[in-house]
């Protein structure tokens, strides 16, 4: 995968701790300890101007995440002075000169029930309405709502869970499929061990109008500093990343044979993938729209972005510094899709690149199709490959972590 | 002192003092009042001042205390009531009072001893005065009046032995010369808010001033005011003190809403350096024990707290330095802190600085570089814009959908996807499907009516003979299918092309449906079938009835029929067999693609699922007994999602500003110009939903 890194003078007074495109990717918005927040929007050239500016706290802003565009421009932000607060932008419709078209932010609310820093904020799916979780440092998780979209000054505060743990963390489960109740996770960066799990999974259930911790992952007791649901574009399991002491990629299939209330582990859940490249800490984790690309970064200082390749086996395929350079372009495996494309290759050789392995592939292809292998008792993949056996060494280990 | 510690009293304190060798403490508030030692391993209690008969006096209860800075047995409280009492630790009688100054009109805030001069002591008040005390004479010496409401707090300066410092609530300083008690020689306005307290630097010329603006800010004084630093905090400020021999460190506590105690370095003004949860209501009064690595504080949750710094909590560390993040376009965005601890120790001579200096240092040095990493050549984007927008989902034969869209994916490199559309095409081509259709149709019939069924097969065969005169030759036919069957093995392209519309498609997949149906009875019969065997079968099946429409097309009609009379005998033999050929259809098609399409929809590639989905059209329905409906609402609504952060939707898709109006038959409709100028030439809705839409 190829890059070319272009450098953003962000201009914020102190660190930047998050930041978030837009819905369709062509706003930005960052946020710093200097307790502001800023907007960025990119131009015909591809060049991100700045647009907007203003300071949201009185401490300093830990997230900021975008809405659903739906509900208009609007932006979440959290801090440590521990409020959370939505801010939609305001095109004047005044009549005085310059003031027509003029943009600016304004707080809609401030959400002020947490006694403690409000590390986390994301907006819910869409389909659910407008939505807002946020976590805190004394690790309670709230849900709030806003029942009139049209309004967004008026939040009603639905849900209060209490994890006992200090959360740093939360994101919600993406899927559009209507077989999967609301649900979403949290990590906490509690270092103590001793603690157990530091990352918990909440579900909504329909029946009893309350959210419940199904599951709490096992094996992730150092401290968790981001958490992130792929995007489920019609997965049948879900894939969570972890960023702890290193970067983990988990799937959680949902159980069929369990009652809810039970209080059985909803979720088979497997750690496919598990890399301590970076060597330190990693702070964050990010997917890419389609779930196929995570992008992991660390105390290094460098971006790494993994990839699934046919196997079924996570690989790096791209390591990016901080100070802007592309450390270097792994090539995985030429894969039928051809993931393949280094920054030697000209750009008319990909194309012909892709017919070659077409043509190699091809016929093996259909004639391996196989009826489902079943693998253990919850993993049934139907395999396409030149081997007929069945997924290398990631599936191996994860089983080592598969439930006893 | 070895570990943070604390003692719980009967009540809130509201200030606390040192004494000068820094081995005592006194807590003083509305109801406790008492001299701690402080110990090795504890706080030990070795006075009670409040004793006596009248404890419900307010000379008991004190907003603040200060302890001499030179007699350590002379302590100065300054009470409610607004007298400033004078206690003797060393009087032989229980009660240590020692004389009451009632100068003040209202209660004081603030007292204070003068850092060289033991016997000088100030007070501020609420009624808006400072009076200096001798205590040698036990008088009130001289009155500022600070033309202020009240004044909040009060220091002497440790750099001029004459001026001190005051705050008040009207946010405003005054620099006041003890010589010149008529107006102070400095005023200013400092805060928008009441001023709580304030602070002298011990070594620098700044002042620190609290304020319930939820700021504190750092006064050069040397010559003019000069704002040196801002710190915004999260609420008011109740109290400040500077952190001994740490030129830049500064401790506060909040009058509201936090109960830490935390410690900023005022060059890096928006996160503190470190901080102290262990208080459970906020905190009211800080003092260091004359170095930097501990200090004690009071609280209202009734406890004093001894406190080593290296407890501290330090919020910066948990604070995530980076942020990465990814858009619809693959792009990424990451920022992340600047590394210059390089840079400055090679700038730094060695052994120049103290090992927590440089912490502190790299604590300062807080920035992040920011970057955006373009995604070239992104072949995913490519190939998803490029097959989104020349993909044919609807309006032709499925087979030539197929053909088209698998001729795009080719294109585009992406092969898997190409086969994945020719595989739907062979499967879903009438043909195959026919053969699996005969042989269901057959099972049927052993249940009931054979003429009729077998009636309305032949028909159909017929029809479809019929058919495929019309379109093409029977001697490339031949070819063509057997060319097919090799593509079934191979998977090598044949742009073979199919000669039914979607008219003939539909009833036979809905009887393939029904065959699938009769297999899954049959199935509950027999456990132990496996699919690969069954598949092989299959195959054969179709090599050897592959040869009658040919025939039939040749000769008459007859023959055909014999055929079939011929494959209709079969089933009586042996139920076995029977099923065994019924077995076919349940291989059925609908396995493979949901298998297919499963895949694909686990690495991601959503856009193959919609898409074959939607050009499958009502033959979908035929996948639901092995793909949920569910899943694929899932699919399209996830398709729709990423279609909509690419902006790939139609104008008439969005949503409408300004003057519009709306069919009441269908509810669509547009800008009032726009609609208008469309059923000049149109009579149907626009948004092709059929309707004739009429606007009254």
């Amino acid at each position: 995968m190829l890059f070319e890194a272009h450098s953003i003078n962000a201009e914020h007074k102190d660190l930047i701790h998050d930041v978030a495109y837009d819905f369709y990717g062509q706003r930005m918005a960052t946020c710093s300890s200097d307790q502001f927040v800023k907007v960025w929007d990119q131009d015909e050239h591809e060049t991100w101007n700045l647009t907007a500016t203003w300071k949201a706290h009185s401490g300093s802003v830990w997230k900021v995440t975008w809405a659903h565009p739906e509900f208009g421009q609007v932006l979440a932000t959290c801090s440590f002075d521990r409020t959370a607060a939505v801010w939609e932008e305001i095109v004047g419709e005044g009549t005085a000169p310059g003031e027509r078209g003029m943009r600016h932010w304004v707080r809609r609310t401030n959400l002020v029930d947490s006694r403690t820093s409000v590390t986390d904020v994301k907006f819910g799916p869409k389909a659910l309405g407008l939505l807002l979780a946020t976590c805190s440092a004394d690790g309670v998780i709230r849900i709030y709502e806003a029942p009139d979209v049209m309004n967004l000054s008026q939040w009603t505060l639905q849900h209060e869970l209490s994890s006992k743990l200090s959360l740093s963390c939360l994101t919600w489960n993406p899927s559009f499929s209507r077989q999967h109740p609301p649900m979403l996770a949290v990590g906490s960066d509690e270092a103590n061990q001793s603690l157990g799990s530091k990352v918990l999974i909440y579900e909504y259930n329909e029946n009893s109008r309350r959210w419940a911790k199904t599951d709490s992952v096992p094996g992730v007791t150092d401290a968790v500093h981001d958490i992130s649901f792929a995007p489920n574009l019609g997965r049948s399991f879900h894939m969570l990343a972890i960023a702890t002491k290193d970067v983990r990629i988990l799937t959680m299939k949902p159980r069929q044979d369990v009652v809810v209330q039970s209080g059985q582990p909803r979720f088979d859940i497997q750690t496919v993938a598990q890399f301590e490249d970076h060597y330190c800490t990693v702070w964050r984790v990010s997917w890419n729209v389609t779930g196929t690309i995570l992008a992991s970064s660390g105390d290094d200082g460098c971006v790494r972005l993994w990839k699934c390749n046919q196997m079924n086996s996570w690989k790096c395929v791209s390591v990016l510094k901080g100070d802007g350079t592309q450390a270097c372009t792994i090539s995985g495996a030429p894969t039928a899709q051809g993931t393949t494309s280094s920054a030697q290759t000209s750009s008319s050789a990909p194309s012909r690149k892709f017919a070659e392995s077409a043509i190699e592939k091809s016929a093996p292809l259909t004639s391996m199709w196989q009826p489902a292998v079943i693998k253990g008792r919850f993993t049934k993949r139907t395999w396409i490959g030149a081997e007929p056996a069945p997924p290398p060494s990631a599936i191996d280990k994860s089983k080592s972590y598969a439930r006893k | 002192m070895a570990k943070t510690m604390f003692i719980t009293q009967e009540g809130p304190a509201n200030a606390l003092a040192l004494n000068k060798d820094n081995t005592q403490v006194v807590i003083a508030g509305r109801n406790v009042f008492k001299v701690f030692n402080i110990e090795e391993e504890e706080l030990v209690e070795t006075c009670n001042l409040r004793v006596g008969k009248n404890l419900n006096h307010l000379n008991f209860s004190c907003n603040d205390v200060a302890w001499s800075t030179n007699e350590d047995h002379v302590l100065a409280t300054a009470a409610t009531n607004g007298a400033v009492v004078l206690w003797n630790l060393n009087r032989q009688s229980r009660s240590k009072q020692e004389h009451v100054f009632v100068d003040h009109k209202r209660t004081v805030n603030k007292v204070s001893f003068h850092s060289i001069e033991p016997s000088r002591l100030i007070s501020g008040s609420q009624d808006g005065t400072m009076k200096t005390f001798d205590l040698r004479i036990k008088e009130a010496t001289r009155t500022f009046y600070s033309n202020t409401e009240s004044v909040r707090d009060v220091q002497f300066s440790p750099h001029s032995h004459h001026n001190f410092a005051a705050v008040s609530e009207n946010g405003s300083v005054q620099l006041w010369d003890v010589r010149r008690p008529d107006r102070c020689y400095h005023q200013f306005t400092a805060h928008s808010g009441p001023i709580f307290a304030c602070d002298w630097h011990p070594e620098q010329s700044w002042l620190a001033t609290a304020s319930r603006d939820k700021t504190i800010k750092v006064w050069d004084l040397v010559s003019k005011p000069v704002l040196e630093f801002t710190i915004s905090t999260i609420a008011s400020v109740g109290r400040v003190k500077w952190r001994p021999q740490r030129k830049y460190h500064i401790a506060s506590v909040a009058l509201v809403v936090d109960c830490s105690v935390n410690v900023w370095d005022v060059r890096r003004p928006y996160i503190p350096f470190a901080s102290f949860n262990e208080h459970k209501d906020i905190a009211t009064g800080i003092a260091w024990r004359g170095d930097p690595h501990t200090f004690l504080s009071t609280s209202r949750d009734c406890t004093l707290y001894y406190h080593l710094f290296k407890d501290a909590t330090r919020p910066a560390s948990k604070a995530n330095p980076q942020g990465v993040a990814f858009n619809s376009r693959g792009d990424l965005a990451y920022a992340c802190k600047a590394n210059n601890n390089l840079l400055v120790k090679s700038t730094k001579t060695p052994g120049n600085s103290k090992r927590s200096d440089q912490s502190s240092d790299e604590f300062v040095q807080a920035s992040s570089h920011m970057h955006w990493y373009n995604k070239k050549m992104n072949y995913e984007n490519i190939w998803f814009l490029g097959c989104a927008s020349q993909y044919m989902l609807s309006g032709r034969p499925l087979p030539d959908l197929c053909d088209h869209n698998a001729s795009v994916a080719e294109n585009l490199g992406r092969t898997t996807v190409s086969l994945v559309w020719r595989m739907i095409k062979i499967l879903y081509s009438p043909r195959l499907g026919d053969f699996g259709l005969q042989l269901g149709i057959k099972d049927d019939q052993v249940g009931g009516n054979l003429k009729d069924k077998d009636g309305e097969t032949e028909r159909r065969d017929k029809k479809e003979e019929r058919e495929g005169e019309g379109s093409s030759e029977e001697g490339s036919k031949k070819t063509k299918r057997q060319l097919r069957l090799e593509d079934l093995k191979a998977g090598t392209d044949s742009m073979g092309d199919f000669f039914f519309g979607d008219g003939e498609m539909d009833p036979l997949s809905m009887d393939f449906e029904r065959g699938n149906s009769v297999g899954l009875c049959v199935d509950i019969i027999t456990h132990d079938w496996t699919l690969p065997i069954e598949a092989f079968p299959l195959r054969h099946e179709i090599q050897d009835s592959s040869p009658p429409p040919e025939q039939l097309n040749n000769d008459s009609p007859e023959p055909s029929d014999e055929t079939q009379f011929l494959t209709i005998e079969d089933p009586p033999s042996s139920l076995l067999t029977v099923n065994w050929v019924t077995r076919a259809p349940m291989w059925d098609s609908s396995v493979v693609i949901s298998n297919a399409l499963k895949h694909h929809a686990n690495a991601g590639d959503v856009q193959t699922c919609a898409s074959v989905l939607i050009a499958l059209g009502e033959k979908r329905r035929n996948l639901n007994h092995v793909l949920d409906e569910a899943i694929q609402e899932q699919w399209l609504t996830a398709y729709i999602d990423i279609l909509t952060r690419y902006k790939l939707w139609d104008v008439a898709t969005q949503v409408v500003k300004g003057l519009y109006s709306w069919c009441q038959g269908c509810a669509h409709g547009g800008h009032m110009k726009h609609i208008q100028e469309w059923l000049e030439n149109n009579v149907e809705c626009p948004a092709g939903c059929g309707h004739q839409c009429e606007y009254t």
